[in-house]
């Protein structure tokens, strides 16, 4: 965004140009008297246009000749960023909520509700982790990597396909599909590891 | 001011591939700045292309004759309104128009998606840069709008085609061109997901609303065009098979089988393949459309002669984006594996895939069938057609299908489907499609499509109010609101499920309206001033037949006052002719409707006799046919819904009290009591009219397609043309004076030297073309069942990889937090 490369009171670009086009818009309205004014209306949004190419290319050009400190360019490759993030964990967050209550609704089968319920927590606590961890986690990532690749050989297959910055595809694969499960003492009803009560009766899980 | 237009193509042709030059090697050599600028570039092309258009639109308000492509497509008597949008009123234009918008897009869709989808924009920006390059081309070397008349520039323009000087027609293109631009970006972000092999389901998150919203655009556009036709053609129908309505048609169907599989993938990460493939797949069908519509190559092959340029340009261009996306696909199969296996038939994937098939029959089905005068035409030199009935009995079956799993999938769990479970969630919908079809049957319906659907529509019905009402109960369970009330929370929780589901009581709706058709009914009349005929419940009084004129056109109109089965005036009704100045040998045909929800009143004037005041009228009662808008409205609400950004709903959510749905609906319900309708006068009969067609007449005319070139084949029974008012008198004439139905088809091969007159082809070998779709049906029912067959055969390998793949059990602390934020959500 051109807002962004200008950080004082000053002018920005985009206002600049934006001013410049309504300026030249004034002139040509004053010159194209005698015409109709639909085509005056016309020609004038069509110079304000112009102002918007006049921007455009000064964004396209400003990125290869600015020095670094007046770019705002977006953190590394591959980086996303927090709200990016956030959103992302939030869609998750849904789609548990959502696969709850087709359980409720008696859709979902039990088993069904706890392989992708197991699956879609384990893909949420891991964007909370990379939420918590902020921009730098890169480099928990890349440390963990390296654990399981060194503890691990029967889950070399599983690292992630590509090695670099897909840190959603990393997820997926370290997480796996469905975390242990307890069962109730009481009813039997599998629960999540992570569960203090039993989804089912209610009954306190052992730890 | 044209020079400058066409430098600006040529500006934004360079542009655009520097935007995709750019973007391409900023990626493989990580280099931001290049990158930025790249995107930079890209805004520069939708900038550019802005200031063009405005260029031509100010040509034409401004009347600038000297540019050919103003001249041909505009006047300077026009409304300003149809100045403006003369913009896409021919090809050149709305090539233009095309790049325009995509380049909006595309604009649009990378500043969105710039922060979460960052490794994924540098090949968005180029895919779509190359696709804005291709029209470029074809613009600055073959079409350009900008292109002037070398000597001596007329003075006069030309003036857009009557028959597009309508409202509906002056939004319709736009409309459909935003549904076939911004299918474009599903296609540039699963072709950028290809490339980079982020095959994870990010890709299809971006894409999910942009791929609604062109849906939505795309069903718009298509409704559009039916009122239009409906309105402006005045054959009394509103879908006629042409081949302009096919190209909208193709890329529908597979959007809509994207829309659905690509919940499979999100839920249960199946179809990952297909799914990429369907996005191409809808790309080329948009491009293939616009090929198609544009180059003439349904009216006949030999407009390859007329346009080879521009055809070879568009093949070449196609097979291109065939060879390059799909060799990506075949590159990244390793990367395409399912997750998962199919389990069952009876699951909801199971649904989606049944789902398909249908779609993609369907889409193939049309196409096949658009293009079988071409294919005869190239295989076997003789020009064959096939007419809207062959259309109808093949795609009856296709749509009812089609109805019947959209009340299917939303009862079936994901992965299997218990026979408890089963019988659980279909009773009641069965119970409501088993007493619809029982009322059918009692009131004595006989046309057993149109039966099966009222059925079938209520079995939809039944499952989706089912859905609600249990999914309120729940919620109710939960939150302790009303059930109204817990209805609406709970379209906001899922809006994507819900909007869905009222999108699928649009699609009921309309289905209703299709079913109609099967008890339309039409006569013809001559009638001269105080005559009167009854068509059905309706007594029809012609009063006289006027003559006027305005600046544009010349009018006809015949003066109708229309009864009711008690002989009460219920209206007056104009059907008219307009003579366009400098387009009069092609009148446009004025129809006049009584619209009402249980049918409407349809009267059109193909000919008259000015001098013996005498007027033929078509007489069509279309029942049921306002649901279709009714149930395109509907749709709109459901998209809308599903749409809707989150924060909007929630917001809403916030502010809403408990019990205010029913509070609110309650309100509605007393406002909305319908007015009631004033009785009118009665008026004395004076003589019957005359009913001029016979059950043979019918047959025959309805054998031959209109052959005038601009009514794209309707059948000539019911053609509301000049020329077919004249074939129906002479069919007429020759049964009348005793030939056979074979000897007057027969007779108009002969005098147009080639079978294309007929709505179907009369011999045999010609009717064995017609196993093709069955082939390609059983072809798409076997690769389906192939892929379920490979999926559970995949069940243990994938079960045992998931036994070896589970995680240690979640980071306790991390795991209270999220059952926090779970329950901070609702």
């Amino acid at each position: 965004m051109s807002s962004a490369t200008s950080t004082d009171a000053s002018l920005r670009p985009w206002q600049f140009f934006l001013l410049a086009g309504m300026l030249c818009a004034t002139a040509v309205v004053i010159v194209a008297t005698g015409q109709s004014p639909a085509s005056i209306v016309i020609l004038s949004i069509t110079v304000v246009t112009a102002s918007f190419v006049a921007l455009a290319a000064y964004r396209s050009l400003a990125p290869l000749v600015l020095p670094e400190s007046l770019l705002l360019l977006p953190s590394l490759f591959g980086g996303r960023t927090r709200a990016g993030l956030e959103r992302e964990k939030t869609l998750v967050l849904r789609t548990i909520k959502e696969l709850e209550f087709d359980f409720a609704m008696g859709k979902v089968s039990r088993s069904d509700y706890d392989l992708l319920g197991g699956r879609l927590r384990a893909r949420a606590i891991g964007l909370i982790k990379q939420i918590d961890a902020g921009a730098g986690y890169r480099g928990v990532i890349e440390n963990e990597l390296a654990a399981r690749t060194a503890g691990m050989a029967s889950t070399a297959e599983h690292t992630p396909r590509t090695t670099d910055d897909d840190v959603a595809t990393i997820d997926d694969g370290a997480h796996g599909l469905s975390p242990a499960i307890t069962a109730c003492a009481s009813c039997g009803v599998s629960n999540e590891p992570d569960a203090r009560f039993c989804k089912n009766c209610g009954t306190k899980l052992a730890a | 001011m044209a020079s400058l237009g066409a430098f600006i193509l040529v500006l934004t042709f360079v542009a655009a591939a520097y935007a995709a030059g750019a973007s391409v090697a900023g990626a493989r050599r990580r280099n931001n700045r290049l990158i930025e600028s790249g995107i930079g570039a890209f805004y520069l092309v939708a900038a550019l292309l802005a200031v063009a258009s405005g260029i031509i639109i100010y040509a034409f308000v401004a009347g600038d004759f000297s540019i050919k492509y103003v001249q041909r497509y505009s006047d300077s008597v026009q409304p300003l309104f149809y100045k403006i949008t003369s913009y896409w009123g021919g090809l050149d234009g709305s090539v233009m128009f095309w790049v325009f918008l995509l380049s909006v897009f595309g604009s649009v869709a990378v500043k969105v998606n710039r922060e979460r989808h960052r490794e994924l924009i540098p090949y968005v920006v180029a895919v779509t840069a190359v696709v804005e390059m291709f029209f470029l081309f074809l613009m600055i070397v073959h079409n350009n709008p900008f292109e002037t008349y070398l000597t001596e520039s007329p003075t006069e323009g030309r003036g857009l085609n009557p028959l597009l000087q309508n409202f509906y027609m002056a939004i319709h293109p736009p409309t459909m061109y935003l549904g076939f631009v911004g299918l474009t970006i599903p296609f540039a972000f699963g072709m950028a997901a290809l490339i980079t092999g982020h095959l994870d389901d990010s890709w299809l998150r971006a894409v999910r609303r942009w791929t609604m919203f062109s849906w939505f655009f795309l069903s718009f556009g298509l409704t559009l065009g039916m009122i239009w036709a409906y309105e402006e053609l005045g054959w009394g129908g509103f879908w006629g098979w042409d081949p302009v309505e096919n190209a909208g048609l193709l890329p529908w169907f597979t959007a809509t089988a994207f829309l659905h599989s690509v919940m499979v993938q999100e839920r249960r990460g199946m179809l990952r393949v297909w799914n990429v493939s369907l996005v191409i797949l809808t790309f080329l069908l948009t491009i293939f459309g616009t090929f198609m519509t544009r180059s003439g190559i349904v009216q006949s092959v030999h407009a390859f002669g007329e346009d080879p340029e521009l055809a070879r340009m568009f093949l070449t261009f196609m097979a291109g984006i065939t060879l390059f996306s799909f060799g990506w696909v075949i590159y990244r199969l390793p990367m395409l594996k399912a997750r998962n296996e199919l389990e069952s038939w009876a699951s909801r994937e199971g649904a989606f895939l049944a789902n398909n098939w249908a779609l993609l029959f369907g889409a193939f089905f049309v196409l096949f069938a658009t293009m079988y005068p071409t294919i005869t035409e190239a295989i076997s030199g003789e020009r064959l057609s096939v007419g809207p009935s062959f259309f109808n009995k093949w795609m009856t079956p296709v749509g009812l299908i089609l109805l019947f799993l959209t009340g299917v999938g939303p009862l079936l769990a994901w992965r299997k489907s218990s026979l408890p479970n089963l019988a659980q969630q279909f009773l009641w919908p069965a119970v409501s499609a088993l007493v619809v079809g029982g009322v059918v049957v009692a009131l004595g319906v006989r046309v057993w499509s149109s039966g099966i659907c009222f059925a079938l529509c209520g079995f939809v019905f039944g499952t989706i109010s089912q859905e609600y009402i249990r999914g309120a109960n729940v919620r109710r369970a939960t939150s302790g609101a009303d059930l109204l009330t817990a209805m609406v929370g709970l379209v906001g929780r899922n809006k994507r499920r819900y909007g869905g589901y009222i999108v699928h009581v649009g699609i009921v709706l309309m289905f209703l309206g299709f079913a109609g058709e099967g008890f339309s009914r039409d006569e013809q009349l001559l009638v001269r001033p105080g005559q009167e005929a009854t068509v059905g419940d309706y007594t029809l009084r012609m009063d006289a037949l006027r003559v006027t004129e305005d600046n544009q056109k010349q009018m006809i109109t015949a003066h109708i006052t229309v009864k009711d089965a008690d002989g009460q005036e219920i209206g007056k009704m104009y059907p008219a002719k307009w003579y366009f100045a400098r387009h009069e040998e092609e009148p446009t045909t004025e129809v006049a409707i009584r619209r009402s929800f249980a049918e409407d009143l349809y009267i059109v004037m193909p000919a008259f006799e000015v001098k013996e005041q005498s007027a033929s009228i078509e007489v069509h009662i279309n029942p049921l046919i306002n649901w279709i808008w009714l149930g395109f409205a509907v749709l709109a609400l459901g998209t809308a819904i599903a749409l809707l950004p989150e924060s909007a709903f929630t917001f809403a959510m916030a502010k809403l009290p408990a019990e205010a749905a029913t509070a609110a609906f309650l309100l509605f319900t007393l406002l909305g009591v319908p007015a009631v309708v004033a009785a009118q006068h009665m008026e004395t009969p004076m003589t019957g009219g005359v009913v001029v067609r016979s059950p043979a007449e019918k047959s025959a005319t309805d054998k031959l397609a209109c052959w005038c070139g601009g009514c794209s084949k309707l059948q000539v029974g019911s053609c509301s043309c000049g020329h077919c008012a004249i074939v129906r008198k002479e069919v007429t004439t020759m049964l009348a004076s005793g030939k056979s139905e074979d000897q007057v088809l027969q007779h108009y091969v002969a005098q147009n030297g080639g079978m294309h007159v007929l709505t179907e082809p009369p011999t045999m070998t010609f009717r064995l073309s017609y196993l093709v779709p069955y082939g390609m049906g059983m072809a798409g029912l076997l690769v389906a069942g192939f892929v379920a067959v490979r999926w559970s055969r995949r069940s243990d390998a994938a079960e045992a990889s998931a036994a070896r793949n589970s995680a240690p059990s979640e980071d306790a602390t991390l795991a209270t937090r999220l059952d926090d934020e779970l329950r901070d959500l609702d």
